[in-house]
């Protein structure tokens, strides 16, 4: 008689109770069923653009189905998770969606690198070569200056969401029953003298607890929309660095000027805080910086200001200089693995997204949709004159804010998706504290005094960001065959 | 006559040269077997990671998929980097107010809670304890609401409090309200956050030393005539010893992997002038943000020998047998 079989001299019973669970999980993770996506994806970190997309794609995915073409998916995606998600699928190659909506804060993080290895599908030629009324192209329908943040090196990897001008909202109750007329406001000195006044103490306890602007020297949105607003910035449009410029200089001192002693016109509400909120519902704020998406935020979030409140153009840093800027703004991208180099990767799937890209950016109902629920105007040029935009706000005392914010959005400034911009906008913050701190430290007060340390500051800050530029490997290389280029160029007009 | 107790038989153990050890019930497979899947998963998340980190450590990246090797720069960058040493600065502050006010208030929430005329005792524990159960995001959120300018709790507190101080000693002046805790006393606002929700978690550690001080020892020292605090000093400290180094090698560690609370309570550049920047914000901006993760190596292990340093340190004061 042969050995018999004794399982339990193999393993014990522990063993074997292990190994049966290690089996059982293995083959119910690898037969369970996963909710698999049928068509498009796409991502966006803001609800309100979620639901906007979500009722436009219902039309868009029953023609799409007539036509045998894939639908349209919305997925609403927290904005850090959103961003991580989208970095790491291009780093590493792991799933990203087809269409993704990038906020303007992180593009430099997808821009980073050679032009080749940018993670969005470079969309230049098609804006170009693609028309959207007849002999317009697509580029040339969009404001110009709202391509800025997603164009790096000359290559456009992003369709813009938006404009984002920025103007001034002001306590309209507080400022007219002062008999002030905001028409005389013109510069930023004319805002201090005329609306000084308004200045006051509420309480009767010998301290102010209203302040005229809602700013404070660790804002920095608004120390970049300001900055922008005088020329200044981070890089121009042929990335030359502009940190150590006159007119950041300028800017710095003045924020900080309002943050200190006798020239203190600011104080610190900071929107979608409790205190903040507070602050502008009890009228210890006269104004604040607005940018078109902020008014949307007010109507939601500040609905005791309905009917207290109106806009008027931002005030200019010099007579006659500009009367808006820029805060905020998305993009929609294509990520390359919708074209090639993934599973679902095809022309076919590319061309499906293009034109999803189109359907929603480029349309009437959506522009109307993002003005009549967030107050955000269309970077599309041919719906300007749309009837929607000439609605009277009741929030804003009437006023036709569309046509407000249309009228000043040509004139918002370039800004620059360099890949250090934000490193560079994060230097000049930086400056802007360390400034506000020796201002009370030693007792700086002046405006000529102010300017002149804020130089010397932003001079050390400019000198770290070339230095932090000049260990990039890669763009040292560029240089170096640029100027080999140009050498021999030289070298073959010479002979 | 004399009756001989037998002998127990000797232990069972199994001959290691048995056939039935061999092939039998104890294959000698089956450890690799059971610790084999650890194995993998260690070598593949733990060390092949590590090893690369070190590649990566010696090189530039422009975004993961552009990367060149530059040797030892990214170690000489990070050593001259002024944001360094300033992020290096805040993080062993932290660590020494951790060390040198958390754990003396945790023993002695300990001391306080071990004394069995105290009412309730265990409410007073768990109360204690209670705040660490809560998600480090909330209690960022929540003190990011009470620090904050003129409607924060600790302000309206303060404010309120000098006020009516005032009323009866006008020489003391009344709080601002305005006063700035996450602008310009970060580093005392995130150790006020870090106290609130350690103190207790580290009093659990001094509790469940005290438990194994001896009371006979006590109650020797009192009768040869020790005072409480001799008898703390000589009986109870001794005994609690070991635990208290523990706790202080957890605590610095911890504190030198302060990550979380200040980057939701300041965001990622760790305030104005990075004033509550930490050593791992700085890894993280610079890894994750602007993406180069050499650096971000380069960052980690100089971080690393710091807290082998540390560890060896303290193992040398405390002596081998304590830790």
């Amino acid at each position: 008689m042969g050995p018999t079989f004794r399982p339990f001299d193999i393993l014990s019973l522990g063993g074997w109770i292990i190994l049966a669970l290690a089996l059982v999980s293995s083959i119910a993770v690898a037969v369970w069923p996963v909710s698999k996506v049928e068509g498009l994806e796409y991502w966006t970190f803001s609800k309100n653009h979620g639901l906007l997309y979500q009722q436009l794609s219902v039309d868009y995915n029953a023609k799409a189905e007539a036509e045998g073409r894939e639908p349209l998916n919305v997925f609403v995606i927290e904005f850090a998770a959103l961003t991580r998600r989208t970095l790491s699928g291009f780093w590493s190659g792991t799933p990203v969606a087809d269409l993704v909506e990038v906020e303007r804060r992180t593009m430099p993080g997808f821009v980073k690198g050679p032009l080749k290895d940018v993670g969005f599908v470079d969309l230049t030629d098609r804006l170009h070569s693609e028309e959207l009324t007849p002999g317009v192209s697509i580029y040339d329908s969009i404001n110009a200056p709202s391509f800025g943040p997603w164009t790096s090196r000359g290559r456009i990897f992003g369709m813009p969401h938006d404009v984002h001008p920025v103007m001034l909202v002001y306590r309209a109750d507080i400022v007219e029953a002062a008999g002030i007329d905001v028409n005389d406001i013109e510069t930023w000195d004319d805002f201090e003298r005329i609306m000084g006044p308004l200045q006051t103490d509420l309480d009767g306890d010998g301290t102010i607890d209203r302040w005229l602007l809602d700013n404070w020297y660790i804002n920095t949105d608004n120390l970049e929309s300001l900055i922008l607003q005088a020329g200044g910035g981070t890089f121009d449009i042929d990335d030359k660095l502009l940190v150590d410029s006159d007119a950041n200089a300028m800017v710095l001192a003045r924020m900080v000027s309002w943050c200190i002693g006798d020239s203190r016109i600011s104080v610190d509400a900071p929107n979608f805080s409790a205190s903040g909120n507070q602050l502008k519902i009890e009228g210890n704020v006269v104004a604040a910086v607005m940018p078109d998406w902020l008014a949307g935020v007010w109507q939601r979030d500040l609905p005791q200001l309905s009917g207290k409140v109106k806009l008027m153009p931002l005030p200019a840093w010099e007579r006659g200089g500009r009367r808006t800027t820029v805060q905020g703004g998305t993009m929609l991208g294509i990520p390359k693995s919708t074209l090639e180099g993934s599973a679902k990767g095809s022309p076919e799937r590319f061309e499906a997204a293009w034109d999803v890209a189109k359907h929603l950016y480029l349309s009437r109902e959506l522009a109307e949709e993002i003005f009549t629920s967030n107050c955000i105007i269309s970077p599309v040029k041919a719906f300007w004159g749309e009837d929607f935009y000439k609605t009277p706000s009741p929030y804003f005392m009437n006023q036709q804010i569309g046509t407000a914010y249309l009228g000043l959005a040509p004139d918002v400034p370039f800004r620059s998706s360099n890949t250090y911009h934000t490193f560079a906008l994060i230097r000049i913050a930086q400056a802007m504290a360390e400034l506000y701190s020796q201002a009370v430290a030693e007792g700086i007060d002046t405006l000529p005094g102010l300017e002149e340390r804020a130089r010397k500051l932003l001079a050390i800050e400019a000198d770290l960001v070339r230095d932090e530029m000049s260990h990039n490997v890669f763009l040292q290389r560029d240089k170096l065959k640029e100027e080999k280029a140009a050498s021999e160029r030289l070298e073959g007009a010479t002979r | 006559m004399s009756t001989a107790t037998p002998s127990p038989e000797p232990a069972m153990l199994p001959d290691p040269n048995s056939k039935r050890r061999r092939g039998g019930r104890y294959s000698w497979w089956a450890p690799y077997v059971f610790i084999g899947p650890f194995v993998i998963l260690f070598l593949v998340f733990t060390v092949y990671p590590l090893l690369y980190s070190v590649i990566m450590a010696m090189q530039y990246n422009d975004g993961p998929k552009s990367a060149a090797f530059v040797g030892l720069t990214n170690f000489k960058r990070v050593l001259s980097d002024p944001v360094f040493w300033r992020a290096m600065k805040n993080t062993f502050l932290f660590a020494a107010a951790s060390i040198f006010i958390k754990l003396p208030c945790s023993l002695g929430l300990a001391l306080l809670l071990n004394r069995e005329d105290i009412r309730a005792r265990g409410f007073w524990r768990l109360i204690f304890f209670s705040p660490v159960l809560v998600g480090l995001a909330f209690v960022a959120v929540l003190f990011s609401l009470i620090f904050e300018k003129n409607t924060g709790l600790l302000n309206v507190m303060l404010e309120s409090g000098t006020q009516w101080l005032n009323g009866y000693l006008p020489f003391i002046g009344v709080w601002d309200i305005e006063f700035p805790w996450l602008q310009e006393w970060v580093l005392t606002a995130i150790i006020i956050a870090s106290f609130w929700m350690y103190v207790g978690f580290n009093m659990v550690y001094f509790l469940a030393a005290l438990q194994s001080v001896s009371k006979e020892l006590l109650e020797a020292a009192e009768v040869d005539g020790a005072g409480p605090w001799h008898r703390f000093l000589n009986v109870t400290v001794p005994a609690i010893l070991p635990v208290g180094m523990f706790v202080v090698l957890l605590s610095f560690l911890g504190s030198m992997q302060l990550f979380e609370l200040p980057y939701l309570l300041l965001g990622p550049g760790g305030g104005p002038q990075g004033r509550g920047l930490t050593v791992v914000m700085y890894l993280y901006e610079n890894g994750f943000n602007a993406g180069n993760l050499g650096y971000a190596s380069a960052v980690g292990w100089i971080l690393a020998v710091i807290l082998f340093g540390f560890a060896m340190v303290q193992k040398f004061l405390a002596g081998k047998d304590d830790i």
